[in-house]
């Protein structure tokens, strides 16, 4: 297996990494370069990140995907760590139901969020009954939120259910024998065993939150969330270079957020939707 | 089973109520289409109108997304699938940065890598205006997806030992790409195209970007009918949408489950079962030994010469120092040695799986067969985890060096069932591998390495995986087949019995070198040095004062006359060994010295003793099974004076 076997296994890559320079690497490096190409040069970065509605949007964004993933995080690790420990009738289809939503792409979680809490949603017709007013939150910062919590749980409760059963019972049980109480266990064993799990599907949770387009297309009529902003910069007002550098920005944002969830966890992480 | 805890209730409560914010609103967009049309009176074919609608105003939305998912998958496949196989394979710096720089498009927001496509290429007009454009993004974005599954699976399933074994019977590279690395990464492509398929059907964040009135697809379709605030073409639309992912999903869910294995049991039946075939076989072997002309051409051994072959491997390590071996046409030759000793690189040099450093030669008669690949020296090889291609039955595992010779299909029936024959394993024939017990995918192997009528059969200890009493069973076949065949055989063992058993010569390997190299007698009654002396067997060290004729030793004295040549000085601290079965427990005033019994072990045949001999050692003798020893009792030795040794350190 020599120098053969060696021109042989170039011979593979070349189609690949050929492809990959030509519609992805070179693309983006000709993205950076053009959000370069205005007026103000590579100060355009500055410009757009001191610029107080940007500011206020990557803030909006930024907060509202760190609330997202926690609250996937809390939710998906209950509901996972339960699925994996306890047998109960009905359980595979409890399952189903919960990885259903897995295949949804950005604008059916939208529109999934407006027939719960739209203007002709359940909950506004079931609060209109009880209190007489229709409530309606799907096209606020409350139905994004909702709207990411939806995207992201089903995909957070695979991985981390995955995770959960890698744990031995033993350990749990060898924390009981020893006298600690279930909180403790929780603690002291399940939760530490959990960590690179939380800590890769947190990071990818973040990082579609941050990037996610379809769902705050869909509801975001009024909500300035990084993607709409870049999407309405460059399509009804065609400022090239501010929307190229507010996606450089975006891109860098949860490159680094998986890139350092990687290091910690060790495991490759990404991003999907 | 123990009562519920009021924990239990309260997270299934909380999971029943994520599992009711999900689905609620999938059932809310069913019922909206049915609600819709009730209101407005029509009662007949309720939903069905508004399915009418978005087939009318959609079919090509959905037309174009299977259309580019199609195309995508299939771009995917023939660029990812190469690519994960050279990455798999060849880890360098260069490999590493494209496998960190192709995880990339994952983390990167569809939409910035669309307005990157736009800018580079939006100004080839009819490039941006056709769904090719689409293409592209998709297949940037769902590479990684296949990549990384494919790798996943090929890591897992190493597939190096498959190609080695494929390579052995002399499968060439592409031969080995397409026959066995991709049917073993079968699981992982098909994972990664549904992936793929799925991933790029409901596409939207790039896809938005990307598109053109003349190039929608479903979900571009699916946020304009939503955008049209008719709730019912939404609704209807979205459960086209779904009819078609849940097959999808399911097949995803079902691909994911690994897969049942019957595991055959192995030791009760099993082995009673080969313990009857190679009754059989013995008996059939004496009445009538496997004739060579019984319309099967011999078997065309060689000689085979090393000169100078060492290894050193790239990080610096000498794994084998130069050495130097003539293998006779027919001869079996044990390499043995402990583990990590250099004796698999040895035969992987004699394979051509690995190169000998330069000046290193390994000849197969008079023919240098140095620089040849292993698919291209006629070998048959023997691996330890058998490498049996767990995408082929045990025929086609068999016939697999054949068909890569362009052998007609009769003429390897021929050989197959003459193979399946010549192993007492016919039933076999189309057993999946993944059926056979460890003693069957032995001899299928065996099978498969010998069907091809190689010029030199290696085997890497093909018993270690197998227990014990299996292994008496296939050592004793092996046997009666090399010498059946009259093949050339190399043999690689860790186990000092099989190596006296099966070869004609053994070589003894020490940590990277040779330590001797002679027949089963020579190594263990004539063992040049000690590590050789003591890996083969048990040995006893003495040593004391050499005084007139004997060596005074604490109990008594042992007469030197069997090592005169050496002349010890007298005075001088000298040192002999002897075997256990050499010395014997005999009665008061017959023997050289007096011990007391450490620990006495029933063998069975024999009893074997420890004796306390000095503060850090024991001495072990082999006594008659008749004899019963206690702790602390005295006995006297005597060691036949012929059989002691002395050894270079």
């Amino acid at each position: 297996m020599g120098r053969r076997f060696n021109l042989y296994l170039f011979l593979l890559m070349v189609p690949g990494v050929a492809f990959f320079a030509a519609f992805f690497l070179l693309p983006l490096a000709r993205l950076a370069l053009s959000s370069a190409e205005g007026p103000q040069g590579f100060k355009v970065y500055l410009l757009s990140l001191t610029h107080p509605r940007y500011f206020t949007t990557l803030l909006n964004t930024l907060l509202l995907s760190i609330a997202v993933t926690l609250a996937t995080l809390v939710i998906s690790g209950f509901s996972g760590v339960f699925l994996t420990r306890n047998q109960f009738l009905g359980k595979n289809f409890v399952l189903s139901m919960l990885t259903f939503p897995l295949a949804f792409p950005g604008v059916v979680v939208g529109f999934m969020i407006i027939l719960l809490v739209g203007r002709q949603g359940l909950i506004g017709d079931v609060t209109r009954w009880l209190v007489g007013e229709k409530l309606v939150l799907a096209y606020s910062l409350t139905g994004l939120f909702l709207g990411y919590l939806y995207f992201s749980i089903p995909r957070v409760i695979i991985t981390l259910m995955a995770a959960a059963e890698k744990i031995d019972p033993r350990l749990e049980e060898a924390a009981r024998s020893l006298g600690a109480s279930p909180f403790r266990v929780v603690k002291d064993v399940l939760i530490p065993a959990l960590v690179p799990g939380l800590i890769s599907s947190g990071a990818i949770c973040f990082a579609t939150s941050m990037g996610a387009f379809g769902t705050a297309f869909t509801l975001a009529t009024d909500i300035d969330v990084l993607p709409i902003v870049i999407y309405t910069e460059f399509t009804l007002l065609a400022n090239i270079t501010t929307a190229a550098a507010l996606s450089i920005v975006l891109g860098l944002i949860t490159w680094i957020a998986l890139s350092i969830a990687r290091s910690i966890s060790g495991t490759t992480v990404a991003a999907a939707g | 089973m123990k009562k519920k805890s009021k924990l239990f209730y309260i997270q299934l409560s909380l999971t029943l109520l994520v599992c009711a914010f999900l689905i609620v609103p999938v059932v809310l967009s069913v019922t909206a289409g049915l609600t819709a049309n009730y209101i407005v009176g029509v009662r007949s074919g309720l939903t069905l109108q508004w399915f009418g609608k978005v087939w009318e105003l959609y079919r090509d939305t959905i037309f174009r997304s299977i259309m580019i998912g199609l195309v995508c998958l299939g771009c995917t496949l023939m660029l990812g699938i190469p690519a994960a196989y050279a990455m798999v394979k060849k880890q360098n710096r260069f490999t590493r940065i494209f496998e960190e720089l192709l995880v990339t498009p994952l983390a990167i927001p569809g939409l910035a890598t669309a307005l990157a496509l736009i800018v580079s290429y939006g100004r080839f007009t009819d490039f941006r205006k056709s769904w090719l454009f689409i293409l592209v993004g998709h297949v940037v974005f769902t590479l990684p997806f296949m990549v990384r599954s494919v790798i996943a699976v090929m890591n897992s399933a190493n597939t190096t030992q498959y190609e080695e074994g494929a390579a052995s019977l002399g499968a060439g590279f592409w031969h080995r790409f397409f026959h066995i690395v991709i049917p073993i990464a079968m699981p992982g492509i098909l994972a990664g195209s549904l992936m793929v398929f799925t991933l790029s059907i409901g596409e939207f964040n790039l896809t938005w970007m990307l598109h053109t009135p003349t190039t929608k697809t479903l979900p571009v379709g699916l946020a304009d009918s939503y955008a049209s605030m008719r709730l019912e073409i939404g609704s209807a639309y979205t459960i086209a949408f779904f009819i078609m992912i849940i097959p999808l999903l399911i097949a995803m869910q079902w691909v994911a489950k690994p897969p049942r294995k019957k595991v055959i049991p192995e030791k009760t039946e099993l082995s009673t079962d080969l313990r009857r075939t190679t009754e059989m076989e013995k008996n059939a072997l004496e009445r009538n030994p496997i004739p060579r002309d019984r319309g099967r051409e011999p078997v065309s051994g060689t000689s085979l010469r090393l000169e100078n072959c060492s290894k050193t491997f790239p990080d610096g390590t000498q794994a084998l120092k130069p050495f130097s071996l003539s293998v006779k046409t027919g001869e079996t030759v044990v390499i043995l040695g402990p583990s990590g000793c250099g004796k698999t690189t040895m035969l992987r040099i004699i394979a051509g799986l690995e190169t000998p450093d330069p000046p290193g030669r390994v000849f197969f008669g008079d023919e240098d067969v140095t620089e040849l690949p292993i698919e291209k020296r006629n070998v048959g090889m023997v691996f330890q985890s058998y490498a049996l291609f767990p995408n082929m039955n045990v025929a086609e595992n068999i016939a697999y060096g054949l068909k890569v010779r362009g052998l007609g299909a009769a003429e390897r029936e021929r050989r197959v069932s003459e193979m399946l024959e010549m192993m007492k394993i016919t039933e076999l024939r189309n057993r999946r591998v993944d059926q056979l017990s460890g003693g069957q995918k032995q001899r299928v192997a065996l099978a498969r390495a010998i069907a091809v009528r190689p010029r030199l059969l290696l085997m890497d200890e093909p018993l270690t995986a197998l227990d014990a009493k299996l292994r008496d069973v296939l050592r004793a076949e092996i046997d009666s087949l090399l010498r059946s065949l009259g093949i050339t055989a190399i043999y690689v063992t860790h186990d000092q019995a099989e190596a006296m058993a099966l070869g004609d010569r053994i070589v003894v390997m020490e940590i990277a070198r040779v330590s001797q190299v002679g027949t089963p007698r020579e190594i263990y009654f004539k063992p040049q040095n000690r590590f050789v002396a003591d890996f083969i067997g048990t040995l006893n060290r003495v040593t004391g004062r050499v005084e007139g004729k004997g060596l005074i030793v604490p109990g008594g004295t042992i007469p030197l006359e069997g090592i005169s040549h050496l002349q010890p000085k007298a005075g001088e601290e000298f040192e002999v060994f002897f075997r256990p079965e050499q010395a014997e427990v005999v009665g008061p005033g017959e023997g050289h010295f007096k011990a007391t019994v450490a620990a006495s072990f029933f063998m069975g045949d024999h009893t074997r003793l420890l004796l306390d001999w000095t503060d850090a050692s024991y001495l072990t003798i082999e006594a008659k099974s008749n004899q019963v020893f206690r702790k602390g009792d005295l006995v006297e030795i005597r060691i036949d004076p012929a059989s002691l040794l002395t050894l270079r350190t």
